[in-house]
């Protein structure tokens, strides 16, 4: 199932599938490490949220949380 | 021969870090036209090599979105012309972040240059059970790869003598992308038929909206516009479509290389950072250590700058006095003592509140807590379309716009941090407060006045700047510099213990900088006044003032003790009471002789020419003119009022200080008394004394009275404009504000 990131609760993992929006955006967060198959971890949600993405931390706002499609992958660790 | 080094790496990969340990003390800030980003340079002498270092601006990829990043991708091709091309690029990287900093390494190694790897905070990865194998590492990159600890100086020397083996020799090659695309950009290349180096040509293809294509944009017009969207269709239509197919092929190749040469443990431990964050960006424990952050940094400005401040001041008039009593009176005296001694104090005083501000950001940052603070604030600063970085700047301005402005640095969005400089002297700085304690003291606290209404107007005048700045921040964000929103991605670094070379570092070249380029442009506006407030110095008759005013003050001292005798005696007699009054006069007169001086000095003529002005504001043309003798400094105007009130000089810092001494406590008195009888005589201030009072302190409140925040500007963003923006936008708003608020004030009162 895919969901908008920022529909994810804190502790949860998830699997990027899709991000869309605007091409600098798209490509800034990729390199970042957000980009397709990569695995995030919501530390905490809301407005700005932290993520933690291959062992990085990284904030992000909400707005900008809900253009990245994920699938959530229960139980997983990185 | 000395061999040119440039260090490349993410924010946060420990890069000037490595640069400091490697350059020491041989270092210069490098200044580029048209940029506001600022390069360092050092030397350093490794092998019997001499080594010239450039620190670029940390980036997390070459894909430039803005000048300012433009200027490294720009000098690591060897096209700016006061740098040569560097002979090598050193590729700093988190050795416990391999993943990430190798993308911004495999561009690097596309640039015709040879590349060595500093895998640096190698003891960190260690500790989180990361095992790096260098050799295996070096081999997947085609570079050598240096293992390094840059905050304890491990692996230097190697680093070095790998930098100095690769210079010379044949440049590496990068990733592969998919053959498809490399036919598509060859294509792409040859159609444009432009001297560009291939890499900028392959950045034009793949940075939608990108730097690149703008400027390519700009120089062959629609003739590229349509060769760029046929190269993207043809790449999209061979299942590569820009930007995807970079980070695809990029990463890959990282994941390879990483997987060869990295070995980690099973589960990823839970780090010091991860427990401290889980407090430190809490909603409601996060919230308040900063909060109890930013009230130790506040306190600790008030505090510690004041005895240095006034040691500052202190030392500034016994070197006057000094001047004063080594020299005869004429203009060049005048020049040394209150022109140039005042010039230098006025540069000096500010110091210092940047160095202790610049301390704590230094920490802040090195600690890594800065980006935290940001993500906390990043709510309430995203409502006036900034970020979160913008709050520390917009906080310290509450104390001085000075610090403020160069505390933006820490923004990296251009926009941003433009218009965060452009708002911050709207906050109510420190130097506001004498104005307003003096006007307050004057007409709003006076006798039969409610005790809260001084408080209530005080706090108002605070209010305006913190209401206005974000309003006007968000004006800004929506018209002159609208764009795309910016993107808000900010990584939090891991907790690193601040180091005290580096935090020393930053407050000396904080304030060394100041002083240096804000320093003389402060310096000669102070200069100017004094010379406007100085000429002509003879009166009608063709005598000096000056000359005048020490006879008056010479005869003054000699008589002051009959003076005290006669104001003693209970019952004078009729010749005594009128010897009291001619003596009481002569006492005056030194204080009149130099407000009829300042009123027919250049200045005082312009202000009396522009009283039509003033008018609507309910001012007079004496206001009109402290008003503008305190365009340099606005807490001249607390001066420049008793000058033209024939109450002295009136020291700004007596005003309201009930530490002050007795002499200058009875002057401020005197003045405030001296100000209420004129405006008494008026008919206009008489009736609306309160609404002129308040018109001039909005006028003050929004007013960007003070040269060294526009030198500060000028130097922050390197132009001239942004400051011209600046006073231009503020003084309209301070008149519409003061008009607005003295002719409200005449309809409620009258």
């Amino acid at each position: 199932m895919l969901m908008p990131l920022d529909m994810l609760r804190a502790g949860e993992w998830a699997e990027v599938e899709e991000v869309t929006g605007q091409p600098a955006w798209v490509g800034r967060l990729a390199e970042l490490g957000i980009r397709n198959g990569a695995r995030v971890q919501v530390v905490q949600p809301g407005s700005p949220c932290l993520l933690s993405v291959a062992g990085c931390k990284l904030c992000l706002r909400g707005g900008e949380c809900a253009q990245i499609l994920v699938r959530p992958v229960p139980g997983a660790s990185a | 021969m000395t061999t040119s080094v440039a260090l490349v790496g993410n924010p946060n990969a420990g890069k000037s870090t490595l640069f400091n340990a490697l350059s020491g003390l041989r270092q210069r800030v490098g200044n580029y036209p048209g940029v506001t980003v600022e390069l360092k340079k050092g030397r350093c002498t490794a092998h019997g090599t001499e080594f010239e270092l450039i620190d670029l601006p940390g980036t997390y990829s070459l894909a430039a979105r803005s000048p300012d990043e433009m200027v490294a991708v720009d000098l690591l091709l060897g096209r700016r012309p006061e740098e040569p091309k560097p002979a090598v690029i050193v590729s700093v990287v988190d050795a416990t972040n391999l993943d990430r900093h190798l993308y911004l390494t495999s561009q690097l190694l596309e640039l015709g240059v040879p590349v060595v790897v500093a895998v640096n905070m190698i003891d960190a990865a260690t500790a989180q059970g990361l095992n790096v194998d260098a050799a295996k590492l070096s081999q997947q990159l085609g570079a050598p790869v240096v293992p390094i600890q840059a905050n304890a100086g491990v692996g230097l020397e190697t680093l070095m003598s790998a930098v100095r083996a690769a210079a010379g020799t044949a440049p590496p090659t990068g990733p592969a992308f998919p053959e498809a695309f490399d036919a598509v950009a060859a294509q792409f290349q040859k159609e444009l038929s432009d001297e560009l180096p291939p890499v900028l040509a392959r950045r034009a293809l793949i940075d939608v909206g990108g730097y690149v294509e703008a400027w390519l944009v700009e120089r062959h017009g629609n003739r590229f516009k349509a060769l760029l969207a046929g190269a993207r269709d043809r790449l999209a239509a061979a299942g590569h479509a820009v930007p995807g197919v970079e980070a695809r092929a990029r990463f890959a190749w990282v994941k390879a290389a990483v997987s060869a040469a990295v070995t980690r443990p099973a589960e990823r431990p839970v780090t010091r950072t991860d427990r401290t964050d889980a407090v430190l960006t809490h909603k409601v424990w996060g919230t308040l250590v900063f909060l109890a952050v930013m009230f130790l940094m506040f306190q600790s400005i008030f505090l510690w700058a004041k005895p240095l401040m006034d040691l500052i001041g202190g030392a500034q008039d016994a070197l006057a006095g000094a001047v004063e009593g080594a020299l005869a009176n004429g203009p060049l005296r005048a020049l040394l003592a209150d022109g140039v001694i005042k010039g230098v104090g006025g540069v000096l005083v500010f110091l210092p509140q940047i160095l202790i501000l610049f301390a704590f950001i230094a920490v802040l940052e090195d600690c890594g807590y800065m980006a935290r603070a940001a993500f906390l604030m990043d709510r309430v600063m995203s409502k006036c379309g900034l970020s979160g970085k913008s709050f520390i700047p917009l906080l310290s301005s509450v104390a001085c716009a000075i610090p403020g402005i160069m505390a933006a640095r820490v923004i990296e969005n251009r926009r941003d941090r433009l218009a965060t400089i452009l708002v911050a002297p709207l906050m109510s700085c420190s130097a506001r407060l004498p104005v307003y304690v003096l006007l307050i003291g004057a007409f709003v606290a006076r006798p039969g006045a409610p005790a809260w209404l001084p408080g209530v107007v005080l706090f108002g005048m605070y209010m305006i700047g913190f209401v206005v700045a974000p309003l006007v921040a968000l004006v800004l964000k929506r018209t002159l510099l609208r764009g795309e929103p910016p993107v808000f991605v900010m990584e939090l670094p891991a907790y690193r213990r601040p180091k005290l070379g580096a935090v020393l570092r930053r407050m000396f070249d904080a304030g060394w900088a100041f002083v240096l380029r804000a320093g003389t442009i402060i310096f000669a506006a102070m200069v100017l006044v004094w010379a406007l407030l100085y000429f002509p110095y003879t009166d009608a008759a063709g005598e000096s003032y000056p000359v005048r005013i020490e006879a008056a003050e010479d005869a003054a001292k000699e008589q002051a003790p009959r003076l005290k005798e006669l104001k003693a005696k209970e019952q004078p007699t009729d010749a005594e009471k009128t010897e009291l009054e001619a003596l009481e006069a002569a006492a005056a007169l030194p204080d009149k002789l130099n407000g009829e001086w300042k009123r027919q000095s250049a200045l005082g003529r312009a202000g009396l020419w522009m009283e039509p002005a003033f008018n609507p504001l309910g001012w007079d043309w004496k206001i009109g003119v402290a008003a503008l003798a305190s365009f340099p400094a606005r807490e001249v105007i607390v001066g420049t009022f008793g000058l033209l009130y024939d109450s002295g000089d009136v020291d700004p810092k007596s005003i309201g200080d009930d530490t002050a001494d007795e002499d200058a406590k009875e002057k401020a008195a005197g003045f405030v008394a001296a100000l209420r009888d004129d405006w008494a005589k008026d008919p206009v201030r008489s009736k609306y004394g309160v609404p002129v009072a308040l018109s001039i302190m909005v006028f003050f409140a929004l007013c960007c009275q003070c040269a060294s925040t526009l030198a500060v500007i000028r130097r922050e963003t390197n132009s001239w404009r942004w400051p011209l923006f600046t006073f231009v936008y503020m003084t309209a708003l301070a008149y519409l504000g003061a008009f607005a608020t003295f002719q409200i004030g005449a309809l409620i009162v009258g």
